[in-house]
């Protein structure tokens, strides 16, 4: 009797230690850089061993620092046609540059997403962007001295901000903006699209199980090595809880709020989401707009048109996107969803 | 009087084995409970300075840098359900040299980085990434 109890106890024990120690054989690395994008990129990769991590992490960072490069309109670089070569003036004009070709085919993703969205995506908004950016600079750094910039000057700056203006050639691999006032703007699409090339170029080496999280910009390469799902946390903005609880594999998931970026001018906050018709901080009543779709420079793009759109003309655009959802919180936490944003929160 | 002795002696015997028995059957079911019942809640919280830096799961094996500013890095390293801070840019390496922590409320700290490593039981699981 004690002989048997004391083997049944022993294949017990057996049995539990040997799933305990064989589940598991890749480890979950975790890696963070500051140094592109003005924003924090997070890396999460599955990995046999910390130098295999090192090893991918290095190359990742190495395509999101040439990204970094060609698309900063705030860096420029010695022997490097940048978007700050796009932007210059020459005797008073915009030359013709040549650009590298992730140049090229990111800005005419950026003219699609401006008549995917309406125009509420405009990469020519740069005049009246810089001038947002400039006072909220000068605010941020000197509480004291915050101010707006004056609606006459954003009026003026809003006059050149016709997209038909920047001539993409692209046999040639040049761009001219022939305003010479205007100013291309990629904030609210570069990072999104960068985020996609690199999460491309790794599924194309047949790279699973890794996380990128630039800034806000969530893409998920493969699944896990067990073949679960990622799950994905949008935390409140007051860091206390999460809004949402995702599910996701080879998806992006971008939030676009207004908590993100902002400067306080006479105690009233205002964020850095302009509306293209207001040329003010966009007020539609929302504290934060999250789109899950595949295309991480879509899902930029994206939650900051819904950003820019009312409830029901944001609904109807991302309806009109095929395997994009997006869910909408309101300043009193109230949260919406378009249809089937259901089936990526978390059982 | 010698009778009862033995009596006693006798019942004793049988108490000891029911005691043993019982013993046996607490700790077999108590290493059960901690090899079974016990994952999928527990968790470390990884705080910098007071703030939370980070919460990770005791069920998956992990390695996470911890970047406290100005250069400084503790690696807190999650294995076999065990938390373990690597290695620190720390000049006394107490955290280093701290044993593993993995039952509830146990903790590690990095007094001159401000880092504290405390292991907590959740109810939901943390995600894998946050934004």
């Amino acid at each position: 009797m004690k002989q048997r109890f004391l083997s049944i106890a022993l294949a017990l024990c057996l049995f539990v230690c040997g799933g305990a120690c064989s589940s598991q054989e890749k480890t979950k690395y975790n890696t963070y850089s500051m140094d592109y994008f003005d924003t924090v990129i997070t890396i999460t990769g599955y990995e046999k061993s910390q130098g295999d991590f090192d090893k991918q992490s290095k190359e990742i960072l190495d395509m999101f620092e040439d990204y970094h490069r060609l698309y900063s309109i705030y860096h420029r670089f010695d022997g490097l046609n940048n978007m700050c070569t796009v932007n210059q003036l020459t005797d008073g004009v915009h030359p013709t540059v040549k650009v590298d070709k992730a140049i090229i085919d990111m800005l005419l993703f950026a003219k699609k997403m401006h008549t995917v969205t309406n125009g509420k995506l405009n990469v020519a908004m740069g005049s009246v962007l810089s001038l947002w950016h400039d006072y909220r600079t000068v605010g941020k750094d000197n509480p004291q001295n915050a101010s707006l910039p004056p609606m006459d000057k954003l009026q003026e700056a809003a006059k050149h901000t016709d997209i038909s203006k920047m001539v993409i050639d692209e046999e040639n691999s040049t761009v001219t903006l022939t305003d010479p006032l205007m100013k291309l703007d990629v904030g609210a699409i570069a990072k999104g699209y960068a985020v996609e090339q690199v999460a491309l170029a790794l599924e194309k080496k047949g790279v699973t199980g890794y996380v990128l999280n630039v800034g806000g910009n969530v893409r998920t390469v493969g699944s896990k090595p067990d073949g679960s799902d990622w799950s994905v946390g949008i935390e409140n903005p007051d860091g206390s809880d999460y809004i949402a609880y995702l599910n996701v594999s080879d998806m992006s998931v971008v939030t676009s709020g207004s908590y993100q970026r902002y400067y306080y001018v006479d105690g009233k906050p205002y964020h850095h989401i302009i509306q293209p018709e207001t040329l003010m901080p966009a007020q539609n009543g929302y504290l934060s707009v999250s789109v899950v779709c595949k295309d991480s420079g879509m899902g930029d793009a994206l939650s900051t048109a819904l950003f820019c759109l009312s409830k029901q003309d944001g609904l109807a655009l991302i309806n009109s996107i095929a395997g994009a959802e997006a869910m909408w919180v309101a300043e009193d936490g109230t949260k919406s969803y378009s249809s089937g944003w259901n089936k990526y929160v978390k059982k | 009087m010698i009778n009862m002795k033995i009596d006693s002696t006798k019942k004793h015997n049988r108490n000891d084995i029911i005691f043993i028995v019982a013993l046996l059957l607490i700790a077999t079911f108590g290493a059960l409970y901690l090899f079974v019942f016990r994952d999928g809640g527990n968790t470390v919280k990884v705080t910098v300075d007071g703030k939370t830096y980070g919460v990770y799961s005791l069920n998956e094996n992990i390695t996470e840098d911890i970047h406290t500013g100005n250069g400084n890095l503790n690696r807190l390293v999650i294995r076999d359900g065990k938390a373990y801070m690597e290695t620190a840019t720390c000049p006394d390496g107490i955290c280093v040299s701290h044993k593993p922590i993995f039952r509830d409320g146990e903790s590690i700290v990095c007094l001159p980085n401000k880092v504290v490593v405390t292991v907590t039981t959740t109810d939901t699981d943390s995600p894998d990434v946050v934004i």
